[in-house]
């Protein structure tokens, strides 16, 4: 009877600990704004466009087109407010300092929140989207002039929705939600625009022709599967690209290792990894083997430059910023000044290869800092990240 | 004595027989299976990552072990083991003298945590797996809030021997686990530690009765366990010669898994080190399978799960056929 207990209890404590697992980096496109409100902008189209073609001359691509997506300008007239002396109360869902990235999102937010004057009503979710639903609802009951959700996770839809029917605008930062949120704006970098610039970039290198491996975060966390769709879509118009093997990491430099150490016998001409972490476990699989590191692809970690400074490996990385909870927090109180604000922001990011590591790598900053930095120095000391 | 005992005291004999023998049995089909599905899986580097596995997935299995004799689970091994590469890095920041020191830290939080689990399992009388989870819980949170999820510092290269590197051609990790084994082994079944240990697990009132300190015997196991989780993070710390946020929340239940798909009881009192070595060599072996395969995380998990569901199975049938051993004795 006690094995029994146990065997149960074994088998409740394992879903938990994936429950923990899951849902780091939560990520952007468009369910927010839209409906009778949002207006047309062919603005917001041309400079989406542009994300994408600038992307692609960086990588030295061609031939990339952005795909549509429905962009226009939400009226926020309703949201005006005029600014309190002690200036505006803003909220922060916050996913919680579960990892360097999240800590970097939430302290850029407070930090021009400072600079800005603003109030931050903050709670974390600690990387668990049941957690932020109680956060979301704690926050809409402060009745905050505006409310900024880093979103953990689809299970959130509801309760964002009830915030905004308090008329609260809510503004979707680092990561998106699909159907009506009822959000005002989604800020975000484009999974799919980092997915594909990072395919296209290998598929460039092998020719159009070769044998690869893809690499992913979390299974089922939204920001995996976006960025793993976009790429499998590139990847179809390749018929002589074999994907050998399709892993997930869970963004563990040690899952990665051990996944990639699987690989250095496939003869792989190519890795495609949505994470810069996660190629820190290629690289040393391979090094340990004795064998070259095949190009990869992920965001950019500063512990991933480190390891292959040097070292003649072959790269492209695009950052998904920690900082844009910057921006995130400009559209918040764009929408209290009644501005009109897009439904959609793509967080503008630099994409780059090995041949430009001197001009990102910061070797006098931890391994944990994100790449390139817009944070100031003196928060990056306090955050010991420089 | 009668052909009905003797054939029941067959059958117990049998059957516990098979229970000791299922890992190894479930080792070889695998390994069959996979030379037909996966033959690749037989490369060099492959068998390489299969003993790195081992050895890493072992020295914690060891310690766990000797826990589920006396009747506990150790579910903080992988805190220990995150708290354990978070304070190397910190400490050293990847400087090579600084190790020495770091590692006593390391050890001294260990040990620390082997303590509180003991006493709240002694003291308060708190079940194992309560107890456990819950310093599991309070490390991770006290890890968070002291790092904010950005551990600073870096691996110092000057940990790799006992992770990274390999002696003639052997992983590291596999020959620091093969000696614990060895060791490890003497004890439980030619020492009187070792057998005090059985006997506390087995019935601890009776054990107590019987003279053996059985609160020293399960404080020892907690101790013992938790210091071979801080070794498990340093090994594990030079395999990967970064720090990883994510770590110990992969290798929380290895460890349980292997004991229990080698046949160790969780009853207590029941399981040899050799069950456990063939427990880890089966799931070592079955991870790199799985991957191998290209199997999902589903599937993966999936697979882990039926084999210590499994294990437990042939486990439950071993008891039956000795109660229904000695039955048939008394009534002959």
């Amino acid at each position: 009877m006690r094995v029994r207990v146990r065997i149960a209890v074994l088998a409740a404590v394992v879903p938990l600990a994936l429950a923990a697992c899951s849902s780091e980096k939560e990520s952007p496109t468009a369910s927010s704004g839209g409906g009778e409100d949002c207006a047309q902008s062919s603005g917001a189209q041309e400079k989406y466009a542009q994300s994408w073609q600038t992307g692609a001359e960086q990588l030295g691509l061609e031939g990339i087109e952005a795909p549509k997506i429905e962009l226009c300008d939400v009226d926020t007239a309703k949201f005006k407010k005029e600014e309190p002396e002690d200036g505006y109360r803003v909220a922060l869902a916050a996913q919680g300092p579960t990892n360097s990235w999240a800590l970097e999102n939430e302290e850029a937010f407070k930090y021009h929140a400072e600079e800005k004057g603003v109030e931050v009503l903050y709670a974390s979710a600690n990387g668990d989207a049941n957690k932020q639903v109680d956060n979301i609802q704690q926050l809409t009951s402060q009745k905050p002039d505006a409310m900024v959700v880093v979103p953990m996770g689809p299970g959130i839809t509801g309760q964002v929705r009830a915030a905004a029917a308090q008329d609260i605008p809510v503004v979707l930062c680092a990561g998106r939600l699909e159907g009506d949120s009822g959000a005002i704006s989604t800020v975000a970098r484009s999974y799919e625009l980092q997915a594909t610039l990072w395919a296209e970039w290998l598929a460039k290198q092998l020719g159009g022709k070769g044998r690869i491996a893809m690499l992913s975060g979390i299974a089922g966390v939204p920001t995996a599967e976006y960025q793993k769709t976009a790429a499998e879509k590139v990847f179809e118009k390749y018929p002589d690209i074999k994907v050998v093997t399709k892993q997930y990491t869970d963004w563990s430099p040690t899952k990665a290792k051990t996944v990639a150490s699987t690989l250095v016998g496939k003869d792989l001409d190519g890795i495609w990894s949505d994470s810069g972490i996660s190629d820190l476990g290629v690289v040393e699989a391979y090094q340990q083997a004795g064998k070259p590191v095949p190009p990869v692809t992920g965001d950019s970690s500063n512990a991933f430059l480190k390891a292959v400074d040097g070292k003649n490996v072959k790269f492209a990385l695009s950052p998904f910023p920690p900082e844009q909870s910057m921006q995130c927090l400009d559209v918040a109180l764009d929408a209290l000044a009644g501005k009109p604000v897009p439904n959609v922001v793509n967080v503008e990011a630099p994409a780059f290869t090995d041949a430009e590591i001197d001009e990102y790598i910061r070797r006098d900053c931890s391994d944990d800092l994100w790449v390139p930095s817009s944070l100031p120095d003196p928060l990056l000391k306090r955050l010991k990240l420089c | 004595m009668t052909a009905t005992t003797v054939s029941a005291r067959s059958t117990a004999a049998l059957g516990r027989a098979a229970g000791r023998l299922a890992p190894v049995g479930g080792l070889l089909v695998v390994m069959v299976l996979a030379a037909i599905t996966t033959p690749e899986l037989y490369d060099a580097d492959n068998l390489s990552l299969v003993l790195f596995q081992v050895g890493l997935i072992g020295v914690t299995a060891i310690g766990q072990t000797l826990v589920l004799l006396v009747a506990g689970i150790d579910l903080s091994v992988g805190a220990v083991i995150g708290l354990t590469t978070v304070i190397v890095a910190s400490r050293t920041n990847g400087d090579g003298s600084e190790l020495p020191l770091a590692i006593a830290l390391a050890a001294l939080a260990g040990l620390g945590v082997g303590l509180v689990n003991a006493l709240l399992v002694l003291v308060r009388e708190v079940p194992p797996f309560v107890a456990t989870f819950a310093t599991f819980v309070l490390i991770q949170g006290a890890i968070t809030a002291a790092t904010r999820g950005a551990p600073s510092g870096e691996i110092p290269a000057a940990l790799d021997p006992i992770g990274a590197d390999k002696v003639a051609g052997v992983p590291a990790p596999l020959i620091i686990f093969a000696a614990l084994a060895l060791i490890a082994g003497v004890v439980l079944a030619r020492t009187t530690a070792g057998r005090r240990l059985y006997a506390t697990g087995a019935n601890r009132q009776a054990a107590r009765l019987s003279g053996v300190p059985t609160a020293l015997v399960i404080g020892a196991a907690y101790l013992v366990s938790a210091l071979l989780a801080v070794l498990g993070g340093l090994m594990d710390a030079a395999y990967v010669g970064h720090v990883d946020a994510q770590l110990s929340r992969s290798l929380n239940l290895d460890s349980v898994a292997a004991a229990v798909i080698g046949g160790v009881a969780l009853t207590g009192g029941r399981g040899t080190i050799l069950q456990t070595v063939s427990g880890v060599a089966l799931l070592a072996f079955l991870l790199v399978w799985m991957l191998q395969l290209g199997a999902g995380p589903g599937a993966q998990l999936a697979v882990e799960g039926a084999a210590i569901l499994l294990a437990a199975w042939l486990m439950q049938r071993a008891p039956a056929s000795r109660a229904t051993a000695t039955q048939s004795g008394g009534t002959a």
